[in-house]
């Protein structure tokens, strides 16, 4: 039995092939997922180990914020402790670092590196402990003119030794003479990202604050082990100083871990998408087994009659579902490999660079690939397996090759109870429930949806035909009635659609009413002429001196800064929105509920009005509020607001950060012109002082909330891209299910094209057939879409401020893209049709 | 009816297949012609090249040497397009079962070579027609929900709708009992003598043959004899007489 199987599956090659597609493409996801995250897992592992293979101990301060998505804020820690730990038995050297922002300019006053991408660092090199950094060519900088850059900079900027080069920072825009370049270990640049080096007093007093750095670097003698030299600093150090000791080990992994945690969203991310690409193909490959196991109804009656067993017929499907399952993992794989470059790409297109490196490739991704793939494919033969062995033997002697279709009321009425309980899961996330019904809730609509689809694929392709009729007459009707004759395989087709469409839809639906929603916000917010806007990653900005030297000019009339920072709310790490309540008034405008902006103080803060119920604040209330540095304060609310979709839900006087020990970047700075001066003349003299510097960007009002909206974009094209994937198996289960559609109707074919249809005919009848399909789940994909964007907007926009705004354009851009999808999955199957043969369908007749 | 015009001609019409020892001459220099208004029947036994010549003046087949026409068209000229044309509008066909589509109607079935077209045809012709085949209170019904018998007469009917020049029938009662078939041979042998219709039948069934008005004999690829006004004990006699 088992040789027949492999007999019957080598003589389908063509059928073989397009069956391997859905897995191949499904199974390549999954390892270029795997091969992509681990690829990057070991590039960041690397690095750090590289980066600290020679501290033996680090130094640091004990005061921080956690930030929200991983990682956390530091407070600077003063330099004068650095003869302390010198002065520690068993250190041999310990030097300052800093690892802040600090943007290179290239010559024609652009950034230097990507503003998405890796991040731009600033540092210290000094002699005594240069790290990894060797000098390639001149030599390390001293006093506060010079700098050092790395080569990968260096050479992107085309800089040379000598060159004067401008670096924006903490303290301001300033040129350095650039008097070496470095390289670091081996590589020239740790992970892409840009380095601007300065001996130990510059570095602190241009990227942070003068006497003051991030930690120290710490070289042990080798008379103890890491772990004693850091317990004896740790003892060495005073209390009130609030620093901590860690081993050159512990800082290994704890950069590794915090990178690792930021790696490991990306890659559950992915593997989230190709779990649905994987899903989209188990529904192709039930549809191709059903339908063959219904095509070989005769053979395996026949073999029935001749003596094999129920469980004989089921195994050797299961056989055939095995080797394609195998076969096509193991290309997957295989195309995972090239698959992991192209995602590298795809996050590149979208503005995250990612270092390139060596590809990792192991044996658990293999192993992993290929037992999904296997499992996969198998598990979804199972159903036509078994449907196969229940053939009677009599069905040899029958006429029928047509799948059984009869309607099935209690499928229905269980397909509707499931759909009823997704939908009432999904209305309670909306609510305000646990999340975790959004995904119950998800699976379960979709569950339903599927269940009772072969119910309503009979009607519902009648009704999508019926335009089709009237304008294409007896072809158009052929085809509609085609694509109703079998509501089983016809729904079972149109699932990879409709939940490709679905996600499509779900995700712009919701795309389009944050970018909504951002566009309101800043307009409503917003009433000046000009922006000047940095990218802010979390890391760096614009230096908060900038806002006074733009006020000074004499074209602008106001000009209010406005940026992020993170400090700790009752004990609990909070992003915040940073204004100036003297400067904004008029120019920056917070919907107030109770009191006004301007009279917040540096001891206040102002909260959303949903915030403050939430908590139970009135006006007044005390909370308590700690600072990066330690500091600690009791703020008092002096107002409320109206709270602004995904921003912050607080607002605190810019005087709290400016002039403290804490790093603070402004992101935006708001400007109002001087009436009587043109916008030209304006534009020209601001854009001396800020992009011809490198310092952000200069935007006018409307420019400024289109790229801000804009943002939303990026993300929208990542997941269109990740989807794409599985759109493709869509496309390649509406081409398997025609094809066989078509070898099953050649007799049919064959009449019609005796009987006068022409080629072009046929094929319109394919055609039509096909778009019927893929329009069926298209429909029914875009209900489910918007259903969903609502909940997901209900849910993830704090307190339910942000309205569902529906884009009909891009619901329509869909649909026709689904339509498109029928016809271009036709084109092969259609080809095939013209060629049936009329002597040969006529002869088996 | 010796100047009636000829509906289907073939002249030293020849059909190979496969090549050097494996040739077959499926039709060896048959030369023939089925003038309008009659009703002909092609006999021979199995390998005789019957099939093959019906297939080859329907324009289905192509010959190897010689020439067939339809209605005076010559159709090695014709391109694939053409002969869909001409198989639509000069030619019906009535096969030996699966001659219907299963999604369409009785009705739609009847006109479905006219829509092809693009046309709606003569109304009141396709009305006669209908009425002729007596399944009038059929017509919504879909071909599963039809008898064999009916089955084969909304078959001839959609043959007739568009007024063919010829009809091709290649054993149309092979599929029917008998009671069946002689309801489909009667009205056939109206649909020419009544409504002056042109029916080509191949058989092998000595009693449909008798329908017609005159049958023409085939054997190993060639016009063997022909036979009019026959009776079933004729041509059972004749066929006897062929095979030894």
């Amino acid at each position: 039995m088992v040789k027949l199987s492999l007999k019957m599956t080598l003589a389908r090659k063509g059928r073989l092939f397009l069956t391997s597609l859905a897995i191949i493409l499904g199974t390549a996801f999954l390892s270029g997922t795997f091969i992509f995250s681990d690829t990057l897992n070991r590039t960041f592992d690397q690095l750090f180990s590289d980066v600290y293979r020679d501290v033996d101990a680090y130094v640091r301060s004990s005061n921080f914020v956690e930030v929200q998505f991983g990682g956390e804020q530091r407070a600077r820690i003063p330099i004068g402790e650095l003869d302390t730990v010198r002065s520690v038995p068993g250190v041999v050297n310990s030097v300052g670092a800093i690892s802040a922002f600090a943007r290179i300019i290239n010559k024609d006053g652009t950034p230097l590196g990507s503003t998405n991408g890796p991040p731009n660092f600033g540092g210290i090199v000094s002699e005594s402990f240069s790290g990894l950094w060797s000098a390639d060519s001149g030599r390390l900088p001293v006093g506060p003119t010079e700098m050092m850059m790395d080569s990968w900079s260096a050479k992107k900027g085309r800089f040379q030794v000598g060159d004067t080069v401008r670096v924006n920072a903490q303290s301001g825009s300033r040129q350095f003479t650039l008097v070496g370049i470095a390289t670091f270990g081996n590589v020239s640049s740790p992970g892409g990202a840009t380095f601007a080096l300065f001996d130990q007093p510059t570095a602190s007093e241009f990227l942070l604050a003068p006497g003051f750095v991030d930690a120290f670097l710490v070289q042990s003698d080798g008379s103890l082990t890491d772990v004693e030299l850091a317990a004896k600093i740790d003892a060495a150090l005073p209390a009130s100083a609030k620093l901590e000791t860690l081993t050159g080990a512990e800082i290994t992994k704890e950069e590794q871990d915090l990178i690792g945690e930021a790696l490991g969203f990306l890659s559950t991310f992915l593997t989230a998408f190709s779990l649905i690409a994987l899903g989209i193909g188990c529904f192709v490959i039930y549809n191709v087994f059903s339908i063959t196991a219904a095509q070989r109804l005769r053979e395996n009656a026949l073999l029935r009659a001749i003596g094999a067993s129920r469980r004989q017929i089921t195994r050797a499907l299961l056989i055939e579902s095995l080797i394609i399952g195998l076969l096509g993992s193991i290309l997957g794989f295989f195309a995972g490999i090239g698959l992991s470059r192209g995602l590298s790409a795809l996050l590149g297109a979208v503005g995250f660079d990612i270092p390139a490196s060596g590809l990792s490739i192991e044996l658990r991704t293999v192993i992993i690939t290929i037992i999904t793939g296997v499992l996969v494919t198998v598990l979804s033969a199972i159903l036509p397996a078994r449907r196969a062995g229940r053939v009677p033997p009599l069905a040899a002697l029958r006429d029928t090759a047509f799948e059984t279709t009869g309607r099935n009321r209690s499928r229905f009425t269980i397909g509707l109870v499931i759909f009823a309980l997704g939908a009432t899961a999904l209305m309670a996330a909306g609510a305000g429930a646990n999340t975790a019904f959004l995904g119950l809730g998800v699976l379960l609509v979709f569950a339903g949806v599927l269940i009772v689809g072969p119910g309503v694929a009979r009607p519902i392709a009648l009704w999508l035909g019926h335009p089709i009729e009237k304008i294409r007459g007896v072809t158009g009707a052929m085809a509609r009635q085609n694509a109703a004759r079998n509501p089983k395989r016809t729904a079972r087709t149109a699932a990879p659609v409709l939940i490709g469409v679905a996600l499509v839809t779900a995700f712009t639906a919701f795309a389009s009413s944050v970018k909504a929603e951002i566009r309101d916000s800043i307009g409503s917010q917003f009433r000046g002429d000009y922006v000047v806007s940095a990218p802010n990653n979390g890391f760096g900005g614009l230096n908060p001196t900038l806002v006074d030297e733009l006020d000074s000019m004499p074209q602008v009339a106001q000009a209010t800064a406005l940026g992020y920072a993170t400090i700790k709310i009752n004990g609990k790490g909070e992003f915040v929105q940073v204004f100036d309540p003297q400067t904004s008034p008029g120019l920056f405008e917070i919907e107030m509920v109770q009191n006004k902006q301007e009279s917040l103080t540096p001891n206040g803060i102002l909260v959303s009005e949903s915030r403050a119920k939430s908590r139970g604040w009135v006006i007044g209330s005390k909370i308590d509020l700690e600072m990066v540095d330690g500091t600690m304060r009791e703020l008092a609310i002096q107002g409320t607001f109206r709270p602004t979709g995904f921003f912050s839900p607080y607002f605190v006087d810019r005087q709290m950060f400016i002039g403290t020990n804490n790093s603070y970047f402004d992101s935006v700075i708001y400007l109002k012109l001087t009436e009587g001066v043109s916008a030209a003349e304006a534009h020209d003299a601001l854009v001396a002082v800020t992009t011809d510097k490198g310092l952000g960007e200069l935007q006018s009002r409307d420019e400024f909330i289109d790229s801000q909206s804009g943002q939303v974009n990026q993300i929208l094209a990542l997941i269109y891209g990740l989807l794409a994937l599985s759109v493709i198996i869509a496309i390649v289960g509406i081409v398997i299910t025609l094809l066989l559609s078509v070898f099953e109707r050649q007799r049919e074919i064959g009449l019609l094209r005796a009987i006068g249809m022409t080629r072009s005919q046929v094929r319109t009848t394919v055609r039509w057939e096909s778009v019927i399909t893929s329009m069926f789940g298209a429909v029914i994909g875009v209900v489910l879409g918007i259903l969903m964007g609502v909940v997901l907007m209900a849910v993830l926009a704090d307190n339910g401020v942000a309205a569902f705004r529906l884009s009909i354009g891009s619901t329509l851009v869909i649909l026709v893209l689904s339509f498109v999808i029928g016809v271009l999955a036709a084109i092969y199957p259609a080809r095939r049709a013209t060629k049936v043969e009329i002597m040969q369908a006529i002869a088996t007749m | 009816m010796s100047l009636a015009s000829a509906a289907a001609e073939a002249a030293n019409a020849t059909k190979i297949y496969g090549e050097g020892d494996n040739e077959i001459h499926a039709l060896d220099g048959v030369s023939i012609r089925f003038d309008v208004g009659r009703f002909s029947a092609i006999m021979g036994p199995s390998g005789s090249g019957k099939s093959t010549l019906m297939h080859c003046l329907a324009g289905l087949d192509s010959l190897s040497s010689g020439s067939v026409s339809i209605a005076g068209t010559d159709l090695a000229p014709l391109n694939d397009k053409a002969l869909t044309s001409l198989r639509r509008e000069q030619i019906g066909f009535v096969f030996q079962a699966f001659n219907l589509i299963p999604t369409l109607n009785a009705f739609e079935n009847i006109v479905l070579p006219l829509s092809l077209g693009g046309q709606s045809g003569d109304e009141a012709w396709i009305n006669q027609v209908i009425d002729t085949i007596g399944l009038r209170d059929r017509l919504k019904h879909r071909p599963s929900e039809l008898s064999g018998g009916q089955q084969q007469r909304v078959a001839i009917a959609r043959a007739l709708a568009s007024k063919p020049k010829i009809i091709f029938a290649d054993e149309p009662t092979g599929n029917l009992d008998s009671k069946t078939g002689r309801e489909v041979l009667d009205f056939m042998r109206r649909a020419v003598t009544d409504l002056g219709q042109t029916i080509v039948m191949v058989t092998h069934d000595a009693v449909a043959a008798s329908y017609a008005d005159i049958i023409v004999f085939l054997k190993d690829g060639k016009v063997a004899g022909e036979m009019t006004e026959p009776t079933p004990e004729r041509v059972l006699d004749y066929l006897k007489h062929l095979g030894e």
